[in-house]
């Protein structure tokens, strides 16, 4: 009873005051605030930094008129003019290829997983399958694309060979958002979808699929624009080109990261260096227009609840 | 649901829209050079074939053969042709492997290379034609130094580590009345493995009066901080006073630094310039057999206005077994390259044109494709 009564007297005395923080906490308040909001400072320097240079060194060229439609031919690193407008096409080509390949696989991929599969082997065997492709360094999917395309097959160097492996590349990608997607689908629309009669594969085609629609275009755009911006493929799968090739299935092709790639040992020259600035600009652009059409599709495919 | 499907298509709609408005308006820029293309058509290079040839290898002439396709393009409009600076390895390998129409490449095919370049060419000899001289810049940042005067040994030891500062006697010995400082010499070498570093260690070796202790390689062997390809060193010597490298001349010139002249035991110190280069080149000895143009470059050359130190850039073709059409293309193109005019258009770049002497011979060796 001694020692209750000894730890008495601290609520004694004075009346608690519960209006405002005391001193301690108030500061632990601060400085968590302070230290998060520096986190936060920290992680957006090199953003703004990295958006700053690029858009300084880089946006004079864009309003060029002939950057958009013209290639490099004939146009030396001493020399300025031309454009970017090969490289442009090589890159949108490659990356649609990628995408009409890429896509089907792995939204079917995704709808069986989440659908059929569920809890079966096969399904388990094939996430593990997407889990270990997932972390497939890009430099390994090229190698592998020319170890098939070039040695057992024996075909050129092509930007259809890029534009496998840039499918390797973007296949868990999709395929993981898309499987997430479904999974948020309700189950209660599926049942209800059953209870009318409907089967199970028109429920998947005319409920799932469009409930889930916003999200798996989402996930579609984010993949095309990682895989737009890789580097490896291009070098090793296709000779870059200044001119314009629109034929992915023959001769070399332009990229923007291999245009990047090909001015930038020559910084010392002015004109070399512009160019470099600005490719490296227009390939951040394409992939912010492919993020905001994706946003745009999302928000208006979106199935309204009412 | 309809007017989100009306929105759905609309937005794919616009997007493709944008895809084929961007499509529809590209084009090639206008040639700078052509006001009256017809007017310089009396080379020989005036049959002009149409399609696409491409090439691939060695970096350290890219901006040569860069500026000849520009010029070639303005007589022959009809051909594309893809240069892809990969590396002198890189290139071969891709030749071998029926990747690319001809190679670029720092040094001549070896035995094995030759054996797969054979194979390659339908069992048809491939030959080496040297068509750039490329000089090796040694490129020196010193304030208030104009003119530095090296010799091989001095150079050997510089680049070998045993001489450390600016102000040591042999260095001071071949620029009496320079004022050198006392600070530690900073060297930079191409950390990539390079053309460049092997020809330039060539070079210490024969001449470095045994200063030089490594093997001559594609990868550096002697001291100093190792940057990135040209550029790299060459920035690096710019940002970094006291500094010395060995880069290509262009690079040197670029970076607007100081070049040094070398002393190859003639008696006067020789600059660099596309003719002293030029004077190397023609004393070097024919290695190849045949046709085959290899040389084998002398380093250690004492003549009289000569500079030593060069690199020369060879294109691999195969002098028969390539389809008709691919034939017609490297032939007229080569052809360009090795004409006057082609060479000539070099000079502006910091490279150095062919000898008359071994242009004459590349010419011959390029009309005997076929």
């Amino acid at each position: 009873m001694t020692t209750l009564a000894a730890n008495k007297p601290a609520y004694d005395g004075q009346a608690l005051d519960l209006t405002g923080k005391s001193g301690a906490r108030a500061f632990k308040n601060t400085l968590a605030t302070v230290l998060i909001t520096l986190a936060f400072v920290l992680a957006m320097i090199p953003l703004i930094w990295i958006l700053w240079t690029v858009v300084s060194k880089g946006y004079h060229l864009l309003f060029d008129a002939g950057w958009w439609s013209e290639s490099q031919r004939g146009i030396t690193v001493r020399r300025e003019g031309g454009g970017a407008y090969h490289a442009i096409m090589g890159t949108l080509i490659m990356g649609l290829i990628t995408a009409v390949i890429a896509v089907p696989i792995a939204i079917l991929g995704a709808i069986y997983l989440v659908e059929y599969g569920k809890g079966t082997r096969l399904a388990r065997a094939v996430s593990f399958m997407i889990d270990i492709l997932t972390g497939v360094p890009s430099i390994v999917a090229a190698l592998f694309i020319y170890a098939v395309w070039i040695t057992i097959f024996g075909f050129n160097r092509v930007g259809f060979a890029v534009s496998l492996s840039l499918v390797l590349l973007m296949l868990p990608v999709v395929l993981r958002s898309t499987e997430e997607m479904l999974k948020l689908v309700p189950d209660e629309l599926r049942e209800a979808s059953y209870a009318l009669g409907v089967p199970k594969w028109k429920t998947i085609l005319k409920v799932v699929v469009p409930t889930a629609f916003g999200g798996i275009i989402t996930g579609v755009m984010l993949g095309l624009a990682r895989v737009m911006g890789e580097t490896a493929p291009l070098l090793i799968l296709v000779g870059y080109s200044k001119n314009i090739n629109l034929n992915p299935f023959d001769g070399f092709m332009g990229a923007l990261p291999t245009m990047i790639n090909q001015d930038r040992t020559e910084l010392a020259l002015q004109p070399a260096a512009d160019r470099v600035w600005a490719a490296a600009l227009t390939l951040i652009l394409l992939v912010l227009a492919l993020n905001l059409l994706a946003r745009f599709v999302a928000r208006f495919s979106a199935v309204k609840s009412k | 649901m309809s007017v989100n499907r009306l929105l759905r298509v609309g937005s794919v709609a616009v997007a493709s829209l944008g895809v084929l408005a961007l499509s529809a308006c590209g084009s090639d820029p206008e040639p700078s050079g052509s006001s009256n293309p017809s007017s310089s058509d009396s080379s020989a290079a005036a049959d002009c074939p149409q399609g696409t040839l491409n090439a691939e290898g060695s970096s350290a002439q890219k901006n040569a053969i860069d500026e000849v396709i520009s010029k070639y393009n303005e007589k022959c409009a009809d051909v594309t042709v893809n240069y892809n600076p990969t590396g002198s390895g890189a290139g071969i390998k891709q030749f071998n492997a029926s990747q690319v129409d001809f190679a670029g490449s720092d040094s001549a095919l070896k035995p094995e290379e030759m054996t797969a370049a054979t194979k390659r060419c339908a069992n048809n000899a491939a030959v080496d034609l040297p068509m750039v001289i490329g000089p090796v810049a040694i490129a020196y940042n010193v304030e208030g130094l104009d003119k530095l005067v090296l010799d091989g040994p001095t150079a050997a030891k510089i680049f070998q580590g045993t001489i450390k500062t600016w102000n040591d006697p042999a260095i001071a010995k071949l620029n009496s009345g320079a004022t050198l400082p006392s600070a530690p010499i900073s060297v930079f070498f191409r950390s990539d493995e390079s053309g460049t570093t092997e020809n330039f260690s060539k070079y210490l070796a024969a001449s470095g009066a045994g200063a030089w202790t490594g093997e001559p390689a594609k990868k550096w062997t002697g001291t100093g901080a190792g940057k990135e390809k040209s550029a790299g060193v060459a920035e690096g010597v710019k940002s970094t006073k006291n500094s010395i490298t060995y880069v290509e001349w262009s690079y040197a010139v670029d970076n607007k630094l100081g070049i040094a002249q070398i002393d190859n035991g003639s008696g006067t110190p020789i600059e660099l310039t596309a003719e002293s280069a030029g004077k190397a080149l023609a004393a070097a000895k024919p290695a190849g057999t045949g046709s085959d143009l290899a040389l084998k470059l002398d380093y250690a050359t004492k003549e009289a206005g000569a500079y030593p130190i060069i690199l020369v850039t060879y294109e691999i073709a195969c002098t028969k077994g390539l389809p008709a059409e691919k034939t017609a293309l490297v032939k007229s193109f080569l052809t360009y390259f090795s004409s006057k005019d082609g060479q000539a258009s070099l000079t502006d770049l910091n490279y150095a044109p062919l000898p008359e002497e071994i242009r004459t011979k590349v010419d011959a060796a390029i009309q005997s494709i076929s």
